[in-house]
């Protein structure tokens, strides 16, 4: 435990009502939390934690020791350690009802917490305190909002402790900071920024060694970084000329952090309706900007190419960015970063590669144009030569594993003589942002990075030619299957004609790729057929088969003389890919050794207690070489440092979070040595957004500060909890007054209306503002409708997102049909949101003509097929509650039994009393009922007669027509699922 | 003026009341002729609207519950077509949304007179047609109908369908696809990975 989590918990315990913290990102939120969790004693009621993510309640588990462990803080004796238990929605109730009972640490969602709140299994005076997570995802209207307002009103004694590792989401919005305190309640504010004096103290006590490698990125990557950048200025600099935004916050460096969509989306959602459709476009094209600068630092040239390709396909006519004219060049140095395009007239330069090495060269030199090409025979044609320019940071990477594993050895040697020193041989860990450059620099260090490129390209290849069934393009099979790798240098003959004007070079560029893709295709599928598996394993396979046979022929394809020159340059870069190998066995042979345990640690993060032990096992037997290398995702977001203990970490992709986990972790192992290397590219804007969300945090957490100083917090006094009486006042405050006055006043209200509510709303706030305005909150779960408001009024409720969508979908139609077949006052409610504008589109929108994709004619059909549904036109949430309490001033109670029989098929006999959407898996729901030949009548059948949307891609088509009940809808959907994409090119 | 014609079928007819209302003006793709009307708008057989803007019914809060009170009762569907001109708008339209509803009108809002005149014509052009577009019919497409199926999942986009389509070459390659393998594609990231996969994975039904 780092001393500065003392300290935040002091404090915190200070107040009997809780408080809220806000501390730096990676400062180890989840060690805070179970240091927390330890103290709680089963005696003074559950512990609640709500709002957590997955790998947040994953790494919290994992910090807190189940049997009872001697703790550090001394006022800990003789606790008991609590167990830690989470409700899911598979628990019954009557197990929920005993873990909220047990006194333990329970971890649970808000909806289901809720939901047990309102329907009374869980009594409030059960619970010692709620923890609650990611407060900067929390606004009055939230469902925590909520559980905090009816357990205060039931519990005096309870605490709240909400936290934060988000600062800069806690500035987002005019002073959320106290926002958020008063939702909660609360009156204290923890903040410990980085440059907290304690936490500076602990960290810098004893700092890690560093090691700062800068690397150049290469000419290409230059190049595309700067287009990109002057494109992005460009889109910028017509931002600004709209004049709708904050000139301030544009400058490309915000542009490069996420955060600044979210700035941009705060500026322009009031005002969306009233944009062109070219601000909103440029809206999306920094997005995507900011990707592809983002990818170019993280992918390999290969992927970079394919992601261009795919975003080229995607992006709709109308992307600004894409004509402009620095965005040809993105295109075009991706391109070569990757390969190249040559035209040749008759076979001029045959002899000069036969004699020369081109291929040599351009290994070695890759930034370098090269100019040589391969040779040709006669007539013109077009050969695709191969670039694949290798991420410069897997050299360096390379480099920095080959120097620590000298420095070791060196270390080892000398300690031979002198005993007592002990021998260093830490795992040494290497830090990426996601699981695919992981698995790539893994590659990397068992293959060498030639061969990763390899494979790369010929997937790329291969993805091209898969999606095309092609005619025989070239009839004439070369003499390629023979040797594996020089399939991709596939030429290509046009033997259409001469036609040698300029136009038709993309198109020769085309089929030479396409060329290239179909031999290697073949020779995929030989090789398919002999060993009858898997394709893609079969790949990887292949690749190694592959490899040792190249080394072992050596000599021979050396020694063939080949009529085919294009063959004989092949070899030469055959024998050279296998060299290569030859040289690299060292790290080749650890790295297979390894690869086992690092394909399950990342593939399964989860247990990674049991990969411990085996790397372990494994790094006693291999002590004599290099130490285990593991890879970690940071994407992940599992803290493996202190299960790891690395001595050595290889920061590939710079994180600041990540940054303060290793600071945090050296600081709690102030005696084991830590050296950390930091890749950066050097000039890149890796560096910069690096830099700028340090930056970021430390203003944010000052202006936060600042508003601690000034905040005004009400001190709450016993029944100030009461749900009449909301701590934040709406936003209309004024027309609500008017409202209650009208239907006479407070009183009138609080004569105890009810509305059933359907389980799946709770996703939403609109329950709570209900409940606020002094409504009974019944949640069922519904068949038919979101609210029942009386016996006669049933209320489907629609955002204006989910408006559109359920259109699209036709399930708001249907929707209707139901609503209509069993109420009296089926209504419709369009509910906008607070802050995002009152409209549907801005007028010059609305176009020349009546369009059927446009919202006004999808209502308006609505309201002709429908004349008795009635379309209730809500301007935010706190409106709606006005509009239900209105709506339902005159008219009875609604009946919980009967809502919940309304619309039940009878079949499904009695609706369990559970939380039903989740249940059911309701996006391959959603999925299957999109799908061709899926029907309303059919996709039930369809669900109960396979188990998940894998098994339907392979039941054959005769079962499919069995569940379906029709070979022609069958047939539609088996057609569909087995389709061939269509290529790119 | 426009004079009455014969075949006043294909016209929206337009209450006399109704004259000078800048509305008309927007009223361009169908045609539309001044009749002696108790509605404001006569769309057709069964259909009638009334026009109220927000910024009137404040000055006069009656004047929609005496017009919909001479309205007759044989209209299959009564429209109040509610401009909504003011900013501050909760108040008003709860009246206007309370109104409509205890006497059987359907109240759509449109916040320009360009919109308010493309929900007349839309509402006459669509007099007789059936509901196929808000039934959830697609484009019939390929491309359109994995789209729409793809991006349904959260968080999934038009250029991950292209990704995740030339990647895996058929829909049931890219639903039998590995998380491994998920990964691997550019633009894909942990986040997308897990949903698709769940979506694809998880059984349809949680609870057996």
């Amino acid at each position: 435990m780092v001393q500065f989590h003392e300290h935040i918990i002091t404090d915190l315990l200070e107040d009997p009502a809780g408080g809220m913290v806000i501390l730096s990102g990676g400062l180890s939120l989840h060690k805070l939390i179970s240091n927390l969790v330890s103290l709680h004693h089963t005696s003074q009621g559950t512990l609640l934690i709500l709002a957590s993510s997955p790998s947040q309640r994953q790494s919290i588990l994992l910090n807190t020791p189940n049997p009872p462990a001697p703790d550090n803080l001394a006022e800990n004796i003789g606790a008991r350690a609590p167990t830690i238990s989470e409700i899911t929605s598979e628990l019954p109730s009557n197990q929920r009802a005993s873990l909220y009972t047990s006194g333990g640490v329970v971890f649970v969602t808000s909806r289901i917490l809720i939901v047990d709140l309102l329907s009374n299994r869980l009594e409030p005076t059960v619970i010692a305190g709620l923890i609650i997570l990611n407060a900067h995802t929390l606004s009055a209207t939230s469902t925590e909002a909520f559980i905090v307002r009816i357990m205060r009103t039931g519990n005096k004694n309870l605490y709240v402790r909400a936290f934060s590792d988000n600062a800069q989401a806690m500035v987002s919005g005019f002073s959320k900071a106290e926002k958020t305190l008063k939702c909660l309640y609360l009156r204290k504010l923890h903040l410990w920024p980085r440059f907290h004096v304690y936490v500076k103290q602990d960290l810098e006590k004893e700092p890690p060694e560093v090691v700062d490698v800068r690397v150049p990125m290469t000419n290409y990557m230059m190049e595309i970084q700067k287009a990109l950048i002057e494109v992005m200025d460009a889109c910028l600099k017509e931002m600004r000329k709209t004049n709708k935004v904050d000139v301030e916050d544009l400058t490309v460096e915000s542009g490069l952090c996420k955060s600044f969509d979210e700035i941009l989306r705060r500026q322009l959602d009031p005002i969306w309706h009233t944009l062109g459709k070219k601000t909103k476009q440029l809206v999306s094209d920094l997005k995507t900007l900011r990707k592809l600068l983002d990818y170019l630092v993280r992918y390999d040239a290969v992927t970079y190419l394919k992601y261009l390709d795919s975003l080229r396909a995607s992006e709709s006519f109308r992307s600004v960015w894409i004509f402009a004219e620095s965005s040809v060049k993105i295109f075009e140095y991706a391109k070569k970063r990757v390969y190249y395009c040559k035209r040749l007239e008759d076979g001029k330069i045959v002899g000069q590669s036969k004699t020369k090495t081109p291929k040599k060269r351009k290994l070695q030199d890759k930034n370098k144009d090269n100019e040589d090409s391969l040779p040709a025979s006669t007539n013109i044609q077009v050969v695709l030569e191969e670039v694949l320019e290798e991420a410069p940071k897997w050299k360096v990477f390379l480099e920095i594993l080959e120097e620590i594993k000298n420095d070791r050895l060196k270390q080892a040697s000398s300690t031979e003589d002198s005993v007592t020193e002990e021998i260093d041989e830490g795992t040494i860990l290497v830090a990426c942002k996601d699981d695919h450059s992981c698995v790539q620099l893994e590659e990397c260090l068992t293959k060498g990075p030639r061969k990763v490129m390899q494979d790369e390209w010929e997937k790329y290849l291969l993805s091209k030619v898969e999606l095309q069934s092609l005619p025989k393009h070239n009839g004439k099979k070369k003499s390629k299957e023979s040797k594996g790798i020089g399939v991709l240098d596939g030429t290509i003959r046009k033997i259409s004609g001469n036609n040698t004007d300029v136009s038709s070079i993309s198109k020769q560029e085309n089929d030479a790729l396409l060329a290239a893709a179909t031999d290697l295709r073949k020779q995929v599928k030989k090789d398919k057929d002999r060993d009858n598996s898997e394709m893609l394993e079969d790949k990887a396979e292949h690749q190694k088969g592959k490899k040792k046979r190249a080394s072992k022929n050596m000599p021979t394809t050396s020694n063939i003389d080949d009529k085919n020159s294009a063959a004989a340059a092949m070899n030469k870069r055959s024998d050279k890919v296998s060299s290569e190998s030859h040289k690299r066995t060292d790290p080749e042979v650890i790295g297979d050794v390894h690869t086992s345990i690092v394909k399950d640690f990342s593939a399964d993060r989860g247990i990674i207690w049991k990969h411990m032990q085996s790397v372990d096992t494994e790094g006693t037997t291999e002590s004599n070489l290099l130490p285990p290398v593991l890879f970690y995702a940071i994407d992940s977001d599992s803290h493996v440092l202190d299960i790891l203990e690395p001595s050595v970490i290889i920061v590939y992709h710079p994180d600041v979070a990540f940054v303060r986990e290793i600071e945090i972790y050296k600081s709690e192992n102030p005696s084991s040595k830590l050296r950390v290397y930091f890749l950066f590219y050097d000039d890149s804007t890796e560096v910069q957004k690096f830099e700028a969300s340090n930056r970021r945090e430390h203003s944010a957490f000052e202006s936060l500060i600042r508003q601690k100083s000034m905040m005004m917090l009400p001190a709450y006094q016993e029944g100030s909890f009461s749900g009449f009486d909301p701590p934040i006042e709406p936003a209309s405050v004024a027309s609500q007054n008017s409202i209650t006055r009208k239907a006479g006043g407070r009183k009138k209200i609080e004569k105890e209306m009810q509305v059933i509510v359907d389980m799946r709303e709770f996703m939403s706030n609109l329950p709570n503002v209900l409940h606020q305005k002094g409504m009974r909150i019944i949640p069922v779960t519904l068949e038919v409708g979101d609210y029942i408001l009386s016996p006669l009024i049933c209320v489907e409720r629609k955002s204006i997102h989910d408006l559109f969508g359920s259109f699209a979908s036709g399930r708001l139609f249907h929707q209707a049909e139901m609503m209509i077949r069993y109420y009296r006052m089926p209504v419709l409610l369009i509910e906008f949101s607070q802050d995002k504008s009152f409209s549907f589109q801005s007028a010059s929108d609305i176009g020349e003509d009546v369009a059927p994709t446009s919202i006004i004619s999808k209502l308006s059909l609505l309201a002709l097929h429908f004349p008795r549904l009635r379309i209730v036109w809500s301007r935010s949430l706190h409106a709606t509650a006005e509009i239900f309490a209105s709506l339902k001033a005159n008219q009875d109670e609604p009946d919980e039994s009967k809502a919940l029989r309304v619309g039940v098929p009878s079949e499904d006999g009695i609706i369990e009393d559970d939380v039903r959407a989740e249940n059911y898996n309701t996006s391959a729901v959603e999925f299957l009922r999109r799908l061709p030949g899926v029907t309303d009548s059919n996709y039930r059948a369809l669900m109960d007669g396979c188990k998940s949307l894998s098994e339907l891609a392979t039941l054959p088509v005769e079962r499919l027509a069995e569940l379906m009940g029709g070979q022609k809808a069958a047939k539609t959907l088996k057609d569909f699922l087995d389709a061939k994409y269509p290529t790119l090119l | 003026y426009v004079r009455p014609r014969g075949n006043s079928r294909n016209a929206i007819l337009v209450s006399n009341r109704q004259k000078g209302n800048p509305l008309l003006k927007h009223i361009r793709n169908v045609r539309w002729e001044f009749a002696d009307i108790n509605c404001d708008y006569l769309l057709g057989q069964n259909t009638c609207a009334l026009f109220l803007s927000i910024r009137y019914h404040l000055l006069h809060p009656d004047y929609l519950y005496f017009r919909i009170r001479e309205l007759q009762k044989n209209f299959k569907l009564r429209v109040v077509l509610c401009h909504v001109d003011v900013e501050d708008v909760v108040k008003p339209l709860l009246e206007i949304t309370k109104t409509a509803m205890l006497h059987d009108c359907t109240l759509l809002c449109a916040w320009s007179l360009e919109e308010c005149g493309r929900y007349l014509e839309t509402l006459k052009v669509y007099e007789n047609k059936p509901a196929d577009i808000i039934q959830g019919q697609m484009d019939t497409d390929y491309t359109s109908r994995l789209t729409g199926a793809l991006t349904s999942i959260r968080h999934v986009n038009k250029t991950d369908v292209v990704t995740l389509g030339s990647t895996f070459g058929s829909l049931s390659h890219i639903m039998d696809a590995s998380m491994e393998d998920l990964g691997r594609c550019p633009g894909i990231g942990e986040r997308k990975v897990k949903r698709l996969y769940e979506t694809f994975h998880e059984p349809f039904k949680r609870v057996v």
